[in-house]
Order: C-alpha cells, then sequence, then structure tokens
C-alpha cells in the first residue's frame, strides 16, 4: 500500500474504523515506513493527548438549581434595546413622532410602524430561543440513525 | 433497555409533564452539557449557567419532542445552539462582555478545581497544569464546527454519523471537520506529545 493511502486512513485507524485486515496493513506499512511512523506518531500523539483534559464535575446542588429556573421566561441574552421599558417607551415615541404628521397619513403611518415594531419586539423577544428549538424540528423530522 | 432507550423513555414521561423524569435526564446528562459547553467557551461557572438553560429548553421542547432522533443527539444539537447562541451574544456584547470575561484558557482563572490526577511531585504537577492549559487553547481556538466535532467526537464518543446529525452535515463534511481539526492540534501540540 502506497504511502498517500496510508494518510489518507490516518481518521479511519484512529476513530476504530477500519477492517481488521485493512488495520493489520496500516499498522505494518507504519511500522515499517520511516516517512509514515512520525507522521502517524505525531498525529495520533496529538489526538491521545487532548484526551488528557480532564473535565468538571457539576458543582453541587446543580440539578436543584436548574429545577428552581423551570418557570423562568424564554428570554435570554438579551440587549438593552430590548429590556421591556426600553422598548415600550421607543414604540411610544414613534407613535409621538407620527401623531404631527396629517391626519388620514398618520393612521397609515401609525399602523404600519406599530406592526413593524410589534413584529421586530416579538422576533427580538424569541430569536434566540426560536434559534436553539428551530433546528429540533429537523432533526427529528429526519433522521436516519 | 439501553441507556439510549431509557432516556427515550424518560423524555416522553417529561413530555406528560412528569418532573421526576425531567431530574433524572438533568442528574443523567449534567455532566456531559456542562463538559462539553466548558470545553468549548473556558469557563467553568458560565458553563453551569448555559447547561441550565439547555436543560431548560429541553423541558420547554418536551410537548414537541418526537423519538425519532436518539436523545442524545437532540441533546447535544441544543446544546450547540445554545452555545452558539451565547457565542453571538458575547459578541453583541464585546466591549462589556469579553473584557470581564475570565481568560478561558486558563483554568486557574475560572475558579474551579478540577479532579486532581496530577502526580504529587510538583515538577511534574506544573508540566501537567501546563499541558492542559495548552490543550484547552488548542480545542478552543478551532473554528466552531472543528470543535464541536472534536469534542463530540473525543470526549463524548459520537459516532461520525451522530456528530453529522448534530452539526446538520453530511458524515463526509464530518470526517473532513475532524481531519482539518487534528492537521491543527498535531501542530499546536507539537513538542507536547512523544
Ligand atoms: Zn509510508
Amino acid at each position: 500500500m502506497s504511502c498517500r493511502a496510508i494518510r489518507e486512513q490516518f481518521d479511519e485507524r484512529l476513530d476504530g474504523r477500519l477492517a481488521r485486515s485493512q488495520e493489520a496493513a496500516f499498522d505494518a506499512h507504519v511500522a515499517a515506513c520511516p516517512d509514515c511512523r512520525p507522521e502517524w506518531r505525531a498525529y495520533a500523539g496529538a489526538w491521545e493527548i487532548i484526551e488528557r483534559q480532564a473535565g468538571i464535575e457539576p458543582s453541587f446542588g446543580f440539578v436543584e438549581r436548574t429545577l428552581r429556573r423551570l418557570d423562568e421566561q424564554p428570554t435570554v441574552g438579551r440587549s438593552w434595546f430590548w429590556q421591556p421599558s426600553v422598548r415600550w417607551v421607543t414604540l411610544a415615541a414613534a407613535v409621538v413622532a407620527l401623531s404631527v404628521g396629517g391626519w388620514a397619513e398618520r393612521e397609515r403611518r401609525q399602523e404600519r410602524r406599530q406592526a413593524e415594531l410589534y413584529a421586530h419586539v416579538q422576533q427580538a423577544d424569541y430569536l434566540e430561543d426560536f434559534d436553539v428549538i428551530a433546528n429540533l424540528d429537523q432533526i427529528e423530522g429526519g433522521n436516519h440513525l | 433497555m439501553t441507556p439510549s432507550d431509557s432516556d427515550v423513555a424518560l423524555m416522553l414521561r417529561v413530555r406528560d409533564g412528569d418532573a421526576d423524569a425531567f431530574r433524572e435526564l438533568v442528574e443523567r446528562h449534567q455532566r456531559a452539557v456542562i463538559n462539553t459547553i466548558h470545553r468549548a467557551i473556558g469557563d467553568a461557572w458560565e458553563a453551569e449557567d448555559l447547561a441550565q438553560r439547555v436543560f431548560l429548553q429541553v423541558y420547554r421542547s418536551a410537548k414537541r419532542y418526537q423519538p425519532t432522533a436518539k436523545f442524545t443527539t437532540w441533546l447535544f444539537t441544543i446544546t450547540r445552539n445554545t452555545i452558539l447562541n451565547e457565542h453571538r451574544r458575547r459578541s453583541r456584547h464585546a466591549a462589556e462582555s469579553l473584557e470581564a470575561l475570565q481568560d478561558p484558557a486558563d483554568p486557574e482563572s475560572t475558579g474551579w478545581q478540577a479532579p486532581d490526577t496530577t502526580s504529587p511531585d510538583p515538577a511534574q504537577e506544573v508540566i501537567e497544569s501546563e499541558l492542559k492549559k495548552k490543550i484547552m487553547e488548542a480545542v478552543q481556538e478551532l473554528p466552531e464546527a472543528q470543535r464541536t466535532a472534536v469534542i463530540l467526537c473525543r470526549y463524548e464518543g459520537l459516532s461520525y454519523e451522530e456528530i453529522a446529525q448534530v452539526l446538520r452535515c453530511s458524515v463526509s463534511a464530518t470526517k473532513s471537520l475532524l481531519h482539518r481539526a487534528r492537521l491543527t492540534l498535531k501542530e499546536k501540540l507539537r513538542g507536547y506529545y512523544q
């Protein structure tokens, strides 16, 4: 087997995805080849060593604290602009500004503006949670495990 | 019943409003979720906060849960999306958050003590500590998809197919991500392995 073919099997050898006969041929080549041996050692060595990064343990009471958060509203990580007070002040300011125009024009524009703002606020409210959940439909619907 | 089957059974009970089942799911998967996030963002306290958000999403999504996917694949998909949201939030609040965050590559700065697996030899401890820091940096500096693939493959033992589902890409793309990540890790960790 050529050196190139061997190197293309590095990942499968690491992940245990070679057939037994392929694995034997791979190991024999690497043991005998002065070019592939150091390459393989480095490639496999780095992969082996990252396992040394031990995991952390959950802190005491993690489960209880998680359960206590069940009643939290699904609104996370929002910028100050989308805090309820700011957002309604913004909406009110937009409505006031529009009132200086002609009455009919104002009516039309106000409705449109409010609809836009409302849609924007709604979007900001649920954007992040939606993003988190959005993929789930795809994974639920298109699973081929 | 395999762990996977029992996860699905638990999730179906959660869907029916069974709080005990939810508690059991959290207990069972807390370590995997916390560590997946911790390896990606580096901050242990923030990892716990985000892990709680992951479980809250699981709870809130339970009504729509269909047992067509392996539960852990579904769970890691939520975990990945939560991490992506956190990165997005951090970039929005770059000025206030990034400076305030502790050095993610420095395990000491998190105030968190990893389980002590080092030898009592002080010199050896320094080497081990430096190595762990270097590994954490190397993994965190990978592009997001490569990093997620590495974490799920190396630390959580997911198959190529499961990782592909979480990343919403093909199996061959997953292999390519892992290959590129390994090449980068080989260069960055050169001198640390035999
Ligand atoms: Zn060779």
